[in-house]
């Protein structure tokens, strides 16, 4: 880890291909800002992308990156992360990615406590597919595949981190450009999966959860003396549906993160030339 | 085979015929005996048929035979279900004190041992299956000493009390056997050697070829046959740096062992039927982003769930075209339980020459038998790993671009691109299933996109003459009459082999280890004048392979009752094929 490292470090020279206006620019120098900030360098970072407009992530920074398959981002990163603990894991996704396809995986990396922080850009529509209702849709809002509205209540992405045991809970807003690298950063430096869900606008097709929208409604909790170390704090923070809320809403200050749990502390790509030297155990097990 | 002695125990699921039996088979193995173990079982946790069986002679043994000497049967079911296997000399042991009245057939011999009772006088009736091994030894005149070896090792984390009332369990059985009964006329004759053998199952070989071949990361969700695989891991891979994940599905598994082996850990996953439907969706994102990854499937009883506890090998279509588009791969199939080691520890060695998947495909025979092998079998000296073009730091500027550009997936002569793992200065880059260029980077070129899939294809050409995809090599060389098979059916075959030669047919077995790339039959084929394909499935799926590869139609032997070839059924099989026209 060097320590001259700047944020454009990270940047690749593919100019993205994203719709000019699009929030998923702000959220992505976020990140770009929040890894070179905490210390880390494009050659001992992963960055693990899943599938849709937040995917083409891996794309444009510079970092080692894997691009996968929809909704199964948060599994790589687990294995990397498990393989190799000196290095920085970060995985992003979107609605869809996240909270739809890859809900099962969410939840289990949310409870096994993966030390990776886990950005997701939250832009409320499938944009990549053009414009069909996401898990976090509202139950009104009008699509090519809900013309009436999904008539079903948007996933709560936090509750479900919460309810699923998460350590690290956090929600920021893209063109808050400050204050969500501010998150991404704590995210990063948490022990543990630091989940933060981010506002990013599609501009193209929600004309709905807009930058205005969110500008105006926008609760920082920062000026709300929001303890995040408080359990029954968060939790009313999480639940309450007439607020739109960004900072960190949750963090357990004792969190331990899996590989350590598990004892984990190798770098495991180290093998031997041949078997290890006491692999004759194995055998001899069977006498 | 007069050496040979045969016995099984059955009764319901949940009676401990598993563990009574894994115990019979150690205690035969300390003795220097071969041992093959076969189970059958059904897809319930308390009830229902199960049983264990093991043949046992002083030569190795490697196959099951229809033949059953010594029956302990816990229920009558299980003297029903093994009736054809009874003989006149078989003896049947069963607890005429239990509410069921055993009917067994007047030639053989019935021995009833109140069981539960002797259990219960040396501490308790769940050693009522112990006091049938004292029981058992005592008719053959194996050495009870033997039994108490492996009762000590089996109990012996629980405390000398509880191995010596299963030392006295058996002595009990021993004894009221002995005062009973007069049973020398059965004349068994269970000699002892001098030999020191070792005694595990196909899984157990993979997972010990794994650790052997510097697998270090693991993850995998349970599924019959393969979860023994996990099992073997968990608990001894961390004594070597490792860890093995439960995930949460096969999706997950086979992504965070993906995630592993892209950032530089030998890495595997394993499952079995459905398991593989789901991780083939992984599949072509594992193959186009190059990652090095051993994708075990441990096959069983297919489609759909199947039954999942019985033998098939009906995956092999899968293994050789399952994913959507066209990536490459190797497929090896390890033909007995030595080489479901050493093709693990192969497996991984190719997926990081040439940094692509490798299907191990294994089956469920295989995965519950136990075989004898001499410790040497195992050599961990003989093992080499070869992690291929793995490019450090000082390497690293040999494969930057104009640009300084990491070129991941470099277009190269023999296919193979330089890998760089996390961390290593400069060579940071991305990877993606996306169609890409050298960097790695989303293309949809028409020269990139020709370039990439020719590259990646180049890879199985090098292989396909840098390796060495042979074949095993069984009976008369000379023969006419050619069998070709591929993974678990070798033991049977090669034992049928003495059955044919006592009928005087010569017979030239090839048994396949590597359905792709896969050795060039069609000289062999050529040279024969009759030709059989010997496989667990419906259809012949490798039959089909071989029909296509040499343009030559060719009989088929196919099983797929669910429960594995016996080498006495094969050899009569091959012999009725022999006298059957090819069909047209």
């Amino acid at each position: 880890m060097s320590s001259d490292v700047r944020f454009t470090d990270f940047k690749s020279d593919k100019q993205p291909t994203w719709c000019p206006g699009c929030g998923d620019f702000g959220t992505m120098n976020g990140m770009m800002k929040a890894l070179a900030e905490t210390g880390n360098d494009p050659d001992n970072t992963f960055v693990v992308a899943g599938i849709g407009c937040s995917g083409k992530i891996g794309t444009y920074m510079h970092s080692y990156a894997l691009h996968g398959v929809h909704g199964r981002a948060l599994p790589v990163g687990t294995g990397v992360k498990m393989a190799r603990p000196d290095i920085e894991v970060m995985v992003a996704g979107g609605d869809g990615d996240g909270y739809s396809i890859g809900a099962g995986h969410f939840v289990h990396a949310v409870r096994r406590n993966v030390d990776m922080s886990y950005v997701v850009m939250d832009n409320r529509i499938y944009g990549l597919t053009k414009g069909q209702a996401s898990p976090t849709s509202r139950s009104d809002f009008e699509t090519s595949t809900t013309p009436e509205g999904p008539k079903q209540p948007p996933v709560n992405p936090l509750a479900l981190a919460l309810a699923s045991g998460a350590s690290f809970i956090a929600q920021s807003f893209a063109s808050d450009a400050l204050r969500h690298q501010e998150i991404v950063q704590e995210a990063i430096e948490h022990d543990g999966f630091g989940f933060v869900n981010v506002f990013s606008p599609c501009v193209t097709f929600n004309d709905v959860d807009t930058y205005d929208y969110f500008r105006e409604n926008l609760v920082d909790l920062q000026e709300e003396d929001h303890d995040p170390n408080d359990y029954e704090a968060a939790k009313e923070v999480i639940t309450s549906s007439d607020k739109e809320y960004q900072g960190v809403m949750y963090k357990d200050e004792n969190s331990v993160p899996y590989h350590e749990q598990h004892g984990v502390t190798e770098d495991m790509s180290e093998i031997p030339d041949g078997a290890p030297e006491d692999a004759m155990d194995l055998v001899r097990e069977f006498y | 085979m007069a050496e040979d002695l045969n016995w099984a125990i059955g009764g319901e699921a949940g009676d401990g015929i598993d563990s009574t039996g894994k115990i019979f088979a150690q205690a035969l193995s300390r003795a220097g005996r071969h041992v093959f173990t076969s189970k059958d079982f059904a897809s319930r946790i308390r009830g229902g048929y199960t049983a264990y069986k093991i043949r046992t002679s002083v030569d190795r043994v490697q196959s099951v035979v229809d033949r059953l000497d010594i029956l302990v049967a816990l229920t009558q079911r299980t003297i029903d279900e093994n009736l054809d296997e009874l003989h006149e000399g078989s003896a049947v042991i069963y607890d005429g004190e239990r509410s069921w009245e055993a009917d067994i057939p007047d030639e053989m011999t019935a021995v009833d041992v109140p069981l539960k009772s002797l259990a219960e006088e040396a501490g308790g009736a769940i050693m009522r299956n112990i006091v049938a091994l004292g029981a058992a030894c005592k008719i053959t005149g194996f050495d009870v000493e033997y039994l108490d070896e492996a009762l000590e090792k089996r109990f012996g984390g629980k405390g000398s009390k509880i191995v010596e009332n299963n030392k006295e369990a058996a002595r009990l059985g021993q004894e009221y056997v002995e005062e009973n009964y007069d049973l020398e006329h059965l004349g068994y004759n269970v000699d002892v050697t001098d030999n020191d053998y070792v005694l595990l199952n196909g899984n157990e070989a993979i997972g010990m070829g794994a650790i052997a071949a510097g697998c270090r990361f693991y993850a995998g969700y349970p599924i019959t046959p393969a979860t023994s695989i996990m099992e073997y891991l968990t608990g001894r891979i961390e004594d070597y740096g490792g860890h093995v994940v439960q995930a949460e599905d096969e999706l997950s598994a086979i992504n965070m062992a993906l995630g592993a082996a892209r950032s530089g850990a030998r890495s595997m996953t394993a499952t079995s039927g459905a398991g593989i439907d789901l991780m083939t969706e992984t599949f072509g994102l594992v193959a186009t982003s190059e990652t090095p990854l051993v994708i075990t499937d441990v096959q069983r009883s297919g489609p759909s769930t199947g039954m999942p506890t019985k033998q098939e090998q009906g995956d092999l279509n899968m293994a050789l075209y399952g994913g959507h588009g066209e990536v490459p791969r190797f497929v090896l199939t390890p033909t007995s339980i030595d080489e479901c080691f050493w093709k693990t520890i192969e497996a991984f060695n190719l997926a990081e020459k040439y940094q692509t998947p490798v299907f191990l495909v294994s089956d469920l025979a295989m995965s519950v038998t136990e075989q004898t092998f001499e410790p040497e079998t195992f050599d961990m000296d003989a093992v080499e790993i070869d992690r291929g073009k793995l490019v450090d730091e000082d390497e690293v500027d040999e494969w930057l671009d104009a640009q300084g550009h990491f070129r991941a997936h470099a277009v190269t002569e023999d296919g193979v691109s330089p890998r760089a793992i996390p961390g290593t200065t400069d060579a940071a880059h991305m990877s993606t299933g996306l169609e890409h260029d050298e960097l790695g980077r989303r293309t949809e070129e028409e020269d990139e996109r020709v370039q990439q899939v020719d590259k990646r294809y180049r890879k199985v050409e090098t292989a396909q003459n840098e390796e060495n995809w042979d074949y095993r090599e069984f009976g008369d060389e000379d023969a006419e009459n050619l069998i070709i098979s591929w993974g678990s059916n070798e033991g049977a075959l090669v034992e049928a082999l003495g059955y044919l030669e006592d009928d005087g047919i010569d017979v030239r077995v090839i048994s396949v280890p590597y359905i792709f790339p896969r050795p060039d039959l069609s000289d062999d084929i050529e040279a024969a004048e009759e030709v059989i394909v010997v496989e667990c499935n419906a259809t012949g799926q490798f039959a089909d392979l071989i029909e296509h590869d040499v343009l030559t139609r060719v009989k088929r032997i196919n099983k797929y009752t669910g429960v594995r070839f016996k080498a006495d059924e094969l050899a009569e099989q091959i012999t009725e094929q022999l006298s059957e026209e090819v069909p047209a």
